[in-house]
């Protein structure tokens, strides 16, 4: 049962959300819910083909049609200076293309009429002529000397887009030439898209009479897009407002600045009215931002009982046409370098190579922490790969290498400085939780009739809450994050942070941390985010960072506020502060039982009856920049079975045994992990976004790109340790991409195990159930 | 890459047949939903044609050029254009040869490149539309080359059936 919103002391209880009763009465109000008088409608027309060069543009019909207002093609934006606009990792993307097309669906020319239908009919009427290039699907071929170059505007006439590593060459290297046992495998992390719910789209709302331009856009970064959108057009940052109202999903698909945005702005400036623009489901999928697409090579080198050394990983990160993974600036591969995991490796070495293709730009998204999904896929699966070789149990085998308790702080053979952790004890509730020795036998006695039964482990690090601004920042902004707490004369809260929620239940855990630290109720606690006139300044919420980062900026500016309030309860109780007591929920003096205010009662006072001399008012502004990221962990388990005829794969269980720290909301934190393990699972059995030799996307809506409905979703079966972060305020680590990135693994895992009697090491996502049946029909299982 | 191809046999000398789908005028007819031809030399001509492909329907723009390869034995068709989003980019190439009663066998291939929404469809639909496109449009051909022939050809009929390889 949920906690009333009324009690005191709400951390760690499973208080009711906030925000349910508008979500789920279908009260949300969304960008497109949004109607403002005289407001134009924007669509975009884009390229059939994945790479060509554009002949013409006609656009004449178009500006005869009904209702037609403007039509922009890149060449009026390049007049503007804005045919081209950077993206969050250093590299520059076309806004509507000029001169050619780098992939299918790319943005070629906007319509902006009177309805969206109008729009989208004079779209049809826009003639332009293309003249077919060779398209370069394939990362490796684009590697080749003789691929065609796919970016001339760039100095260097390659398709390779960077080069990045971490970790010691020649101590891996020396650690590989002398091992006893040594694996290695191939593993492929398939172009998967986090489809939200609601697409991406926006208003550009511009009123000539005041300059200002009000912006409204389903945005994870809200203050982020407004400075990146004053240094792109110019427009002083005051006189922009980016309002980012309730967001329906994200998943990273929110955070990158998208050519349909600036079309929009633009079109508002010219015509000095509000502009919608929103985009279709297809749209979505195949021209915003994708994830993953990591082509690995993993190598392990361990001693003869499993023992691990040393780890090398070379990767081909296939980002498309342009390099906008929002990644932060100094981590082009984002935090894949994580790769290590919770095993105690002496050295490593990761190394990325960022290739251009013709497809669609992206590449962090989906609940991926900047790329830790890729590492723990990868080690969690090629760990399995070890064990299998040396003939050792996979949960003794990660028990034989884990990072021990009392290792910790633990530095990384990659860099990393490990907060906490106790994978021990994790993997020992899980194992003991799923029954494991008797998933075991009954394993055992299936085999032996010639049944396919796998079980799979996945003990997974995650590394989140981005960041130390020495370390962290996107375009030269630092990663810190803010909060900022206003108590009103009759105790009410109202507090802003710099992040944005879209579904993650900040109007809860949030108010649960201000109340908790003031001895006040949920419900006395209003949270808003998203409005940059009166929010603070915030990098946004995304990699797992909102708790990490605002969440300990809320905690610390609620304590700033006790503070003073502890001087005005030293007033109102007649005492000296020294002698003021703070319980959690009321102010008492030393010494003088039942005597004691509450802080309704400091509040009240703060604005009638103050201290001689002091400031009025109770409110307080917390910038928090954190002395490190968090790294939460967790250890889970699959088991499955397969249907010999079909090779379809029904997962029976699934057990997530989470270590995110201090737990703030339970019910939130299994809402998240089944969540996230429903996305796992899609991306494990159902979700590739392939394309054909002519660069054409066979997965451009969800007939061909799979979203799992309850039918499909297992039972998830949840626990927790709890192991806090020691730096963070209130203890907590973040867990709303652990399930995404811990959970493919142990599903894989899971199918690999069952089907190893037949001597399977390997299988790539997403498994489906035709994979599996080719495999039991190989090896004459099935007919 | 789609390649598509069949043949069929007409009871006409080869040189009849040849005169025939060598003259645009003669050939654009037989284009299946025609809505507009518009011949703009011997080798040249434009069409406006009715397309439905699942959900995507319209209008597809394709300008062909016709290049002889060997007179009386083989040429070449481009055809390429497009519509709705959509590009298609095709090369037919036709090749004659004589029957032993005297009459002519038409072998066809065609590759065909497809982009856009209509190529995104997949396979499962656009195999299945370019079948039917391409058996509307030889069961035309070989209509029209039978009634240039003043003779009932029933044959011609029978053997229409476009083969389907990838």
């Amino acid at each position: 049962m949920a906690l009333h919103q009324t009690e005191l002391r709400p951390l760690g209880k499973c208080v009711g959300r906030k925000e349910d009763p508008r979500f789920i009465r279908g009260k949300g109000r969304y960008v497109d819910d949004i109607m403002l008088p005289g407001m134009l409608y924007m669509y975009l027309v884009r390229s059939p083909y994945a790479h060509a060069r554009i002949k013409s543009i006609d656009t004449s019909a178009a500006l005869q049609a009904p209702g037609v207002k403007l039509v922009i093609t890149g060449e009026d934006l390049e007049a503007m200076n804005l045919a081209w606009i950077p993206t969050m990792a250093n590299d520059q993307q076309m806004v509507l293309a000029t001169g050619k097309v780098l992939y299918q669906y790319q943005e070629v020319a906007a319509v902006i009429a009177e309805t969206r239908e109008q729009a989208v009919d004079a779209a049809q009427l826009i003639d332009i002529e293309y003249e077919p290039l060779p398209v370069v699907v394939d990362p490796f071929k684009a590697l080749e000397p003789d691929a065609p170059i796919l970016r001339e505007d760039r100095e260097k006439k390659s398709n390779h887009v960077f080069h990045w590593e971490a970790g010691d060459r020649e101590a891996t290297e020396e650690l590989f030439r002398n091992a006893p046992v040594v694996v290695k495998k191939d593993v492929r992390f398939q172009r998967v898209h986090p489809a939200p719910l609601e697409p991406c789209g926006c208003i550009a709302d511009y009123n000539p009479s005041t300059g200002k331009l009000t912006w409204y856009v389903t945005s994870q970064a809200p203050h982020a897009h407004r400075t990146v959108l004053a240094m792109v057009s110019g427009l002083p940052e005051h006189q922009i407002r980016v309002i980012s109202p309730d967001v329906g999903g994200g998943f990273g698909n929110k955070v990158p600045i998208y050519p349909g945005y600036v079309a929009a702005v633009v079109a508002s400036l010219k015509l000095g009215k509000p502009v919608k623009w929103i985009e279709t489901r297809t749209e979505n999928i195949t021209s915003t931002g994708f994830a993953r697409d990591y082509h690995m090579t993993c190598e392990i080198a361990a001693e003869e009982d499993g023992r691990v050394l040393a780890l090398r990983v070379k990767t081909i990160a296939d980002h498309g046409a342009f390099d906008a993974a929002a990644d932060p600036s100094k981590f082009p591969a984002g935090l894949f370098s994580i790769v290590t995991g919770s095993y105690d490796f002496k050295e490593a070495l990761v190394e990325v190579d960022g290739v251009y293709t013709n497809k669609a730009p992206g590449g962090v998204a989906y609940r991926c922490s900047f790329r830790v999904t890729e590492a723990a896929y990868l080690i969690e699966r090629v760990m399995d790969v070890l064990a299998r070789r040396v003939g050792v149990d996979p949960a003794e085998l990660r028990k034989r290498n884990f990072i021990r308790k009392e290792q910790f702080p633990y530095k990384s053979p990659t860099g990393w400085t490990y907060d906490s952790g106790d994978y021990e004890k994790t993997l020992a509730l899980a194992l003991e939780k799923i029954g494991y020795e008797e998933l075991r036998k009954e394993q055992a006695e299936k085999r032996a009739r010639g049944e396919f039964m796998g079980i799979g482990i996945s003990t997974f690090t995650e590394v989140v809450g981005a960041g130390p601004s020495h370390t962290f920042d996107i375009m030269g902004i630092k990663m810190f994050d803010s909060a900022q707490i206003r108590i009103h004369p009759t105790g009410k809260v109202i507090a802003r942070l710099g992040v944005r929620h879209q579904g993650q239940g900040h109007e809860t855990t949030f108010a649960q941390i201000i109340a908790e630290e003031l001895g006040l109720s949920t419900d006395d606690v209003l949270i808003e985010e998203g409005d940059t006139d009166n929010a603070p300044y915030g990098l946004g919420t995304y990699a797992s960072r909102s708790t990490p980062t605002a969440g300990g900026a809320a905690a610390l500016c609620a304590r700033r506020i006790r503070d003073k309030a502890k001087k005005i309860a030293a007033h109102l109780l007649e005492v000296g502060e020294e002698d003021v007591v703070w319980d959690g929920v009321s102010f008492s003096a030393k010494g003088l039982p039942g005597k004691s205010v509450t802080m309704k009662d400091v509040a009240f006072a703060a604005y009638t009856n103050l201290p001689e001399g002091m400031e009025p008012g109770l409110e307080a502004t917390y910038y928090y920049d954190p002395p490190n990221l968090t790294f939460p962990h967790g250890a889970y388990i699959a088991v499955v079975d397969i249907d010999k005829g079909t090779g379809a794969v029904k997962v029976r269980r699934f057990l997530a045994v989470d270590d995110c720290g201090t737990v703030i909301n339970p019910m939130i934190v299994d809402g998240q992990v089944h969540g996230g393990l429903t996305e796992g699972f899609a991306i494990a059995f159902m979700q590739d976004i392939p394309f054909d030799d002519e660069g054409n996307c066979l997965a451009p809506n969800w007939m061909d790109y799979l979203v799992p409905t309850a039918l499909d979703t297992p039972h998830w079966e949840t626990d927790r340790t709890v192991t806090p972060s020691p730096h963070h305020p209130i203890g907590a680590k973040g867990v709303g991409e652990s399930p995404n990135v811990g959970s493919p693994a142990a599903f894989v895992n899971a199918v690999v195990d069952a089907l190893a009697p037949l001597g399977v090491e390997h299988i790539d996502m997403p498994i489906f159930p035709w994979k599996v049946w080719q495999i039991l029909r190989e090896h004459g299982v099935t007919e | 890459m789609r390649t598509y191809q069949g043949d069929f046999v007409i009871d006409l000398p080869r040189s009849s047949v040849w005169a025939f789908i060598t003259d645009p005028e003669r050939v654009g007819p037989c284009i299946p939903d025609l809505l507009k031809l518009d011949v703009e030399s011997e080798t040249r001509f434009h069409a406006v044609v009715r397309v439905g492909v699942g959900p995507v329907r319209g209008k597809f723009k394709l300008s062909t050029e016709l290049t002889v390869t060997e007179p009386e034995v083989s040429a070449e068709l481009s055809i390429r254009g497009g519509g709705m989003g959509s590009g298609v980019d095709m090369k037919a190439k036709l090749t004659l040869s004589d029957t032993e009663n005297g009459g002519t066998k038409l072998d066809w291939r065609c590759d065909a490149a497809i982009s856009g929404p209509v190529a995104s469809l997949g396979g499962r639909l656009i195999d299945n539309e370019a079948k039917k496109i391409t058996e509307k449009m030889f069961n035309n051909l070989s209509k029209a080359l039978s009634s240039v022939s003043e003779q009932v050809a029933a044959t011609s009929e029978e053997t229409a059936e476009p083969g389907l390889k990838e």
